[in-house]
């Protein structure tokens, strides 16, 4: 996939978490793309490892930081209770239209992580992308035996808060299935 | 009389650098003596004469600073979050650890520094090359001597980003942050300020003494987190934003400064013109042998030899004839379109001549201004929510067309009339 592609893509994922009224930070967009691509299938390249909050990527972090330089992402200020916010600028909205056509094939996987993770805070994004990193990495094995080893990649999740997000991935990946 | 076993080492930005016997062994190795022949800043010299300083000067002042940030964040009083996974943490073993990866940090570094980071082969880079350095046979042994295991040296050396290994540990996290961290990582730290001694660039300059006395390992509650990073009580807030403010001008007037760029793209041309293939080796003995002094002799005698392969390229840094600045980015195009200098370049090509045009594009990476911070009631508090400075820290992009120094009059006539067309076809629109 080409960069512009990939940006588009971003661009889009930014603009459906903020339309359903998203904090949308940095953390959310990393979630949102880790999902789209290992989830979804939608083939954007980013290495991801466990790291910071669950699966994160470096070159996606050097994309972002890239594409505010390029004025094709900004910062929104919210006053307090409230954190900043990505927003599409301008530029990237230039951007979104002039490759909408790529960007329609992927509007559904981006609509669907955008509904799951819109209204997550930062430690239940950890929570379920760190539980779908479990599911896809460590081979077949028990819900239980999952949430046990998300507790011990992240031994600040507690064991049933491990539990609950094995189980919430299991559903989430179950109506992925019958989406097909 | 015994033999010494503690050893100091005079340095200009933190005066004395101690380090043990074991540690000593690993200086002296060949991988890290290299260094004393590698300039840390490439060819800046040639627009800053003072920057002559090298790359073994800052491993030393990044083990020195690395060591003060791991005593304070894990000293018990300063603790506030458990951050081992195991539930053991052994202060001692990664101490070790953290000191000999920050001395490590760079051994992988090619001739003339970032200037010739182009010219690896495919998958490699500097940091790919330091892992594989720090595994090899040069250092391996020593770092048994010194009972650390190799692997942790490497993760921590070039951190979890290069080293693409699939989990990484809250601990191992943190102290790779001690050495490499886009916030305060000791090399950031030293290079800021080392740079800027030798350079004579005041900007480099912040209250490293503060800002390393108040940092802490915090969890980010203020993103509902126990997940813990690096971060600084809130009387360290403003030594934190002048070490980001220090670097954003670093940045913009030293390491991206237009000329010393173009001197870059030279000797990367010199290179590509006398390396076997035009890359480097990836053969570690082979690498290990190439530093500043074999290059410099080269071209000494490329210079000399109107016949040899690289003698134009060496005419151009030996006499100072570099290519001249013909476009640089800037705020309006950019808005109008992203690709602006891209497109410009081409045009440029298209009209004077590949051979004639140089094309540079560069991002500062990493440019994280989110920590936590710890107030004075205790609450834990995002930098960037009590910050004025920090959420409005630019980062620093730029992109230069640069010409032929013959054919800058023409070129500056021909850009004046092309050049508000060139970007109308690159514009984006809603």
């Amino acid at each position: 996939m080409s960069i512009v592609s990939k940006e588009a893509i971003i661009l889009k994922l930014v603009e459906r978490l903020r339309h359903h009224g998203s904090w949308c930070g940095e953390t959310h967009v990393q979630k949102g793309t880790y999902l789209l691509q290992e989830m979804m299938k939608v083939p954007i390249g980013f290495d991801f490892i466990l790291y910071k909050h669950g699966p994160f990527s470096f070159d996606l972090k050097d994309e972002l930081t890239e594409m505010r330089a390029d004025f094709l992402l900004g910062w929104q200020e919210r006053p307090d209770p409230y954190r900043d916010s990505l927003v599409v600028a301008p530029l990237g909205e230039g951007l979104l239209h002039m490759e909408s056509s790529g960007v329609k094939r992927y509007e559904g996987q981006i609509e669907f992580i955008a509904e799951i993770i819109n209204n997550k805070g930062i430690k239940d994004l950890e929570k379920i992308a760190t539980a779908f990193y479990v599911r896809n990495t460590c081979g077949k094995i028990s819900l239980d035996d999952q949430a046990k080893k998300l507790h011990e990649f992240k031994p600040h999740i507690t064991e049933e808060e491990a539990r609950q997000a094995v189980r919430e991935i299991d559903g989430i990946v179950g109506t992925v299935s019958r989406m097909g | 009389m015994r033999a010494k076993t503690d050893h100091e080492i005079r340095d200009p930005i933190h005066i004395f650098v101690h380090m043990n016997s074991d540690e000593r062994r690993v200086l002296d190795s060949r991988p890290v003596q290299r260094l004393r022949h590698i300039h840390q800043l490439g060819m800046t010299n040639l627009i800053y004469p003072g920057a002559t300083h090298s790359r073994f000067e800052h491993a030393i002042g990044t083990m020195e600073v690395a060591s003060r940030i791991y005593d304070i964040v894990t000293d018990e009083k300063n603790r506030r979050s458990n951050f081992s996974i195991s539930g053991t943490f052994d202060r001692e073993y990664w101490k070790r650890v953290v000191r000999i990866a920050a001395l490590l940090h760079d051994i992988g570094h090619p001739p003339f520094s970032h200037a010739s980071e182009h010219l690896f082969k495919p998958e490699w880079d500097h940091e790919r090359m330091t892992s594989e350095i720090i595994r090899s046979g040069c250092l391996d042994h020593l770092c048994k001597d010194l009972k650390v295991h190799v692997d942790d040296v490497a993760l921590l050396a070039v951190g979890p980003g290069r080293e693409k290994k699939g989990v990484v540990s809250n601990l191992k996290a943190i102290l790779s942050e001690i050495v490499i961290s886009d916030s305060f990582g000791a090399d950031r730290i030293d290079y800021l300020l080392r740079d800027s001694y030798h350079s004579g660039v005041a900007y480099g300059r912040f209250d490293h003494y503060r800002l390393i006395e108040t940092l802490r390992i915090l969890p980010k509650e203020y993103e509902g987190s126990d997940e813990p990073a690096l971060g600084v009580e809130s009387g360290g807030l403003q030594s934190a934003e002048a070490l980001l403010l220090a670097r954003y001008f670093m940045f913009s007037q030293l390491y991206f400064h237009p000329i010393r760029r173009i001197y870059d793209i030279h000797l990367t041309d010199f290179l590509h013109a006398i390396l076997p293939g035009g890359t480097f080796p990836t053969d570690i003995d082979e690498y290990i042998c190439l530093t500043d002094n074999e290059i410099m002799t080269e071209m000494y005698r490329a210079y000399r030899d109107p016949e040899h392969p690289a003698h134009e390229h060496a005419t151009r840094i030996m006499e100072r004839k570099h290519f001249k600045m013909l476009y640089s980015r800037n705020p309006i195009d950019s808005a109008k379109a992203p690709e602006a200098g891209k497109a410009i370049f081409d045009a440029a090509c298209d009209h004077f001549g590949k051979e004639n045009v140089r094309y540079d594009i560069h991002v500062q990476k990493g440019s994280d201004v989110t920590f936590p911070v710890l107030e004075m009631d205790d609450r834990v508090l995002a930098s960037r929510d009590i910050s004025e400075v920090l959420g409005k820290l630019p980062v620093v992009k730029i992109e230069t067309v640069y010409i032929e120094p013959g054919l800058e009059e023409d070129a500056k006539d021909w850009l004046h009339r092309e050049q508000e067309g060139i970007i109308e076809a690159k514009v984006l629109r809603k």
